[in-house]
């Protein structure tokens, strides 16, 4: 079939220049400060830097890598994506698997009392009250307890479970295998897929996440990396501590000249650092995610 | 119980029924209560801290012992002037983001539609996903640098206007940060705001195309009758729960954008302020109390609209 004419020929090729000009927008910045972060940082101050560094130098990464509070705060936010992902996954999934199980009682209420909290909320002084009271403040536990159950990734995990036959499942029972066996043995490695990408989502959520530190943790040792970033970028006097701590430290910086090392530069190694390990993964991630997103759209 | 065992008699005729579809059933129930307790604890015993909105609330005394005021805090928030102005900011940065960021994706999916499946197809869409897997600090932390006065649009500026144009903190300037606000929220979800759109797009029978080809319509009007139409139902569903959070806003770039130069608040950042920081817990609870009901009411009223409207709804 033939659509084309003069003027949609036209058309289509401004429609292709656009785009690229609207994708070099969505990545130069990043681009830019990861140049920057590998520049020299007295350099830097004279600006001029597109995408190419232009006095190389790793010395920005150096500083923040061999400071303990970095290291101390990865170490958390690595933990907390673990911990949190496994979690979440067990609670979403076995709910999951229990709401396509037939014939139970009170399916429709337990579902009602898990939909209310998505249109009534306490907001966030009565939660920050509950867990003063709870002692989750300054506590690990609340990176990984209140975010495990999501509602909308339960209803995902549950229309792909739905997806597989359930002669399977009368089979293994035929065989004498019984429930627990059943979940474990013939659902649980039938939804790895599904699982791979609400484990995926959950990750990435959880390590991006930086406002439970701002509201409930006040204890230096529990900081995560994104909290920290956001402490670099808004509170001069923190850079200034780090950059410190580096000249006592260090051996690595030259300290007989000017530091090379400027407030501005470690801004924007921290930001690599922070951001790296996502934007490694989600060229790859990214087609899972889209799976995830449309997929709970239409069956919901 | 009794419909229960019949049914399990009917699945597995065996012996000992009652015994194993209890146990079936308890398993299930099993595994159902590490969501139920989880929600519970987190999302309904929050609830009655609610009331400490309608009271002088002292954390040492708890909600059972601190006394009731009624609605002071509630009138409060409408005599203090800056409650009242974070809200009307609240609200005028919503509306503003609605009309900039609700177009633009569907205008971009409509764009990505155009272009044949392929390779360059591909890499746009992934890379215009980028900023939506960055969290919202970092995406100011890049904001921080492009904007800063040794970063790329003043080497852009001191390019077209000479090396003796002045090189200004952009981030400084009270007027420039709502519209900086709007661009970062455009930017942050733009790509990835057009993945339901497209996905759409795709469902739409490609037969409809051709038949309105064949009757003499252009791609444009193909468009306006064919694909506007098609994607319908995705847009008014996006919209209702846009609207229910015309009231709520971004704390986290907000929060993030603001800085010693700025005078804006939004009702996030001043129940962060007012209440976590400063203690002020019945005042924060009341503002953060009415801006729930609010969105709340919003929702279900688009939703009815809707419903009436378009028989389209969320629930």
């Amino acid at each position: 079939m033939n659509y084309e004419s003069g003027s949609y020929k036209l058309f289509k090729i401004c429609n292709i220049v656009l785009l690229f000009i609207i994708v070099v927008i969505m990545v130069f910045p990043y681009l830019n400060v990861l140049a920057y972060a590998f520049n020299d940082g007295l350099d830097s101050q004279f600006g001029g830097i597109s995408i190419f560094p232009r006095v190389w130098t790793l010395d920005n990464f150096k500083v923040l890598i061999e400071n303990r509070e970095i290291i101390n705060a990865t170490i958390i936010s690595v933990l907390r994506v673990i911990f949190g992902t496994i979690f979440a996954l067990i609670v979403q999934f076995t709910s999951a698997y229990a709401f396509t199980q037939k014939g139970f009682k009170g399916k429709s209420v337990i579902l009602m009392f898990l939909m209310i909290p998505m249109y009534f909320g306490g907001g966030l002084i009565p939660i920050y009250l509950l867990y003063s009271k709870m002692h989750l403040l300054n506590n690990f536990l609340v990176y990984v307890l209140p975010v495990s159950f999501s509602l909308y990734n339960m209803v995902i995990i549950r229309s792909y479970l739905y997806s597989i036959p359930e002669s399977l499942a009368e089979s293994a029972r035929l065989d004498g295998a019984n429930e627990i066996i059943i979940m474990l043995k013939v659902y649980i490695p039938l939804s790895i897929p599904i699982l791979a990408v609400m484990a995926l989502w959950t990750a990435v959520g959880l390590w991006n996440d930086w406002t439970t530190t701002l509201f409930f943790i006040t204890n230096h040792k529990l900081y995560t990396l994104q909290f920290i970033l956001m402490q670099i970028l808004k509170e001069g006097e923190r850079i200034a501590k780090l950059l410190e701590e580096a000249l006592i430290a260090g051996k690595q910086i030259d300290m007989s000249s000017q530091p090379k090392v400027t407030p501005q530069a470690i801004r924007y190694a921290e930001i690599i650092l922070t951001t790296i390990p996502i934007v490694i993964v989600y060229p790859f991630l990214q087609k899972h995610f889209v799976k995830g997103v449309t997929l709970g759209a239409v069956k919901e | 119980m009794q419909n229960i065992i019949i049914k399990s008699t009917s699945l597995q005729p065996r012996k000992k029924k009652t015994v194993n579809s209890f146990k079936k059933y308890s398993f299930i129930y099993l595994l159902m209560l590490p969501s139920l307790i989880l929600t519970f604890v987190f999302a309904y015993l929050p609830m009655p801290g609610i009331l400490s909105a309608f009271q002088d609330y002292n954390i040492f005394s708890g909600l059972l012992k601190s006394p009731w005021v009624g609605l002071k805090h509630i009138k409060e928030i409408f005599e203090i002037p800056m409650m009242w102005g974070a809200i009307i900011s609240t609200f005028k940065l919503s509306v503003l983001t609605i009309i900039v960021g609700f177009p633009a994706p569907i205008i971009l999916a409509l764009m990505i539609n155009e272009l044949r499946n392929g390779l360059y197809k591909k890499s746009i869409q992934t890379l215009s996903y980028l900023p939506h897997f960055l969290s919202w600090i970092a995406v100011v932390g890049l904001m921080y640098s492009f904007m800063d006065p040794y970063g790329p649009i003043n080497d852009l500026k001191v390019l077209l206007y000479g090396a003796d144009s002045e090189r200004i903190m952009f981030l400084s300037k009270q007027e420039l940060f709502i519209p900086f606000l709007l661009l970062l929220s455009v930017w942050k979800d733009l790509g990835w705001g057009t993945v339901l759109y497209l996905a759409s797009i795709t469902s739409i029978n490609p037969a409809l195309y051709e038949a309105a080809y064949i009757d003499g319509a252009n791609r444009f009007k193909q468009h306006i009758h064919i694909t506007l139409p098609g994607i319908k139902q995705t847009t008014v569903l996006l919209l209702i729960f846009t609207l229910g959070s015309l009231f709520g806003s971004n704390f986290e770039l907000v929060y993030g954008m603001k800085n010693a130069f700025i005078d804006f608040d939004v009702i996030s950042t001043v129940v962060y302020s007012s209440g976590i920081q400063q203690g002020n817990y019945s005042m924060a609870a009341a503002i953060g109390f009415s801006q729930g009901l609010v969105a709340f009411i919003l929702t279900f009223f688009a939703n009815k609209i809707s419903k009436k409207v378009s028989q389209i709804s969320i629930w």
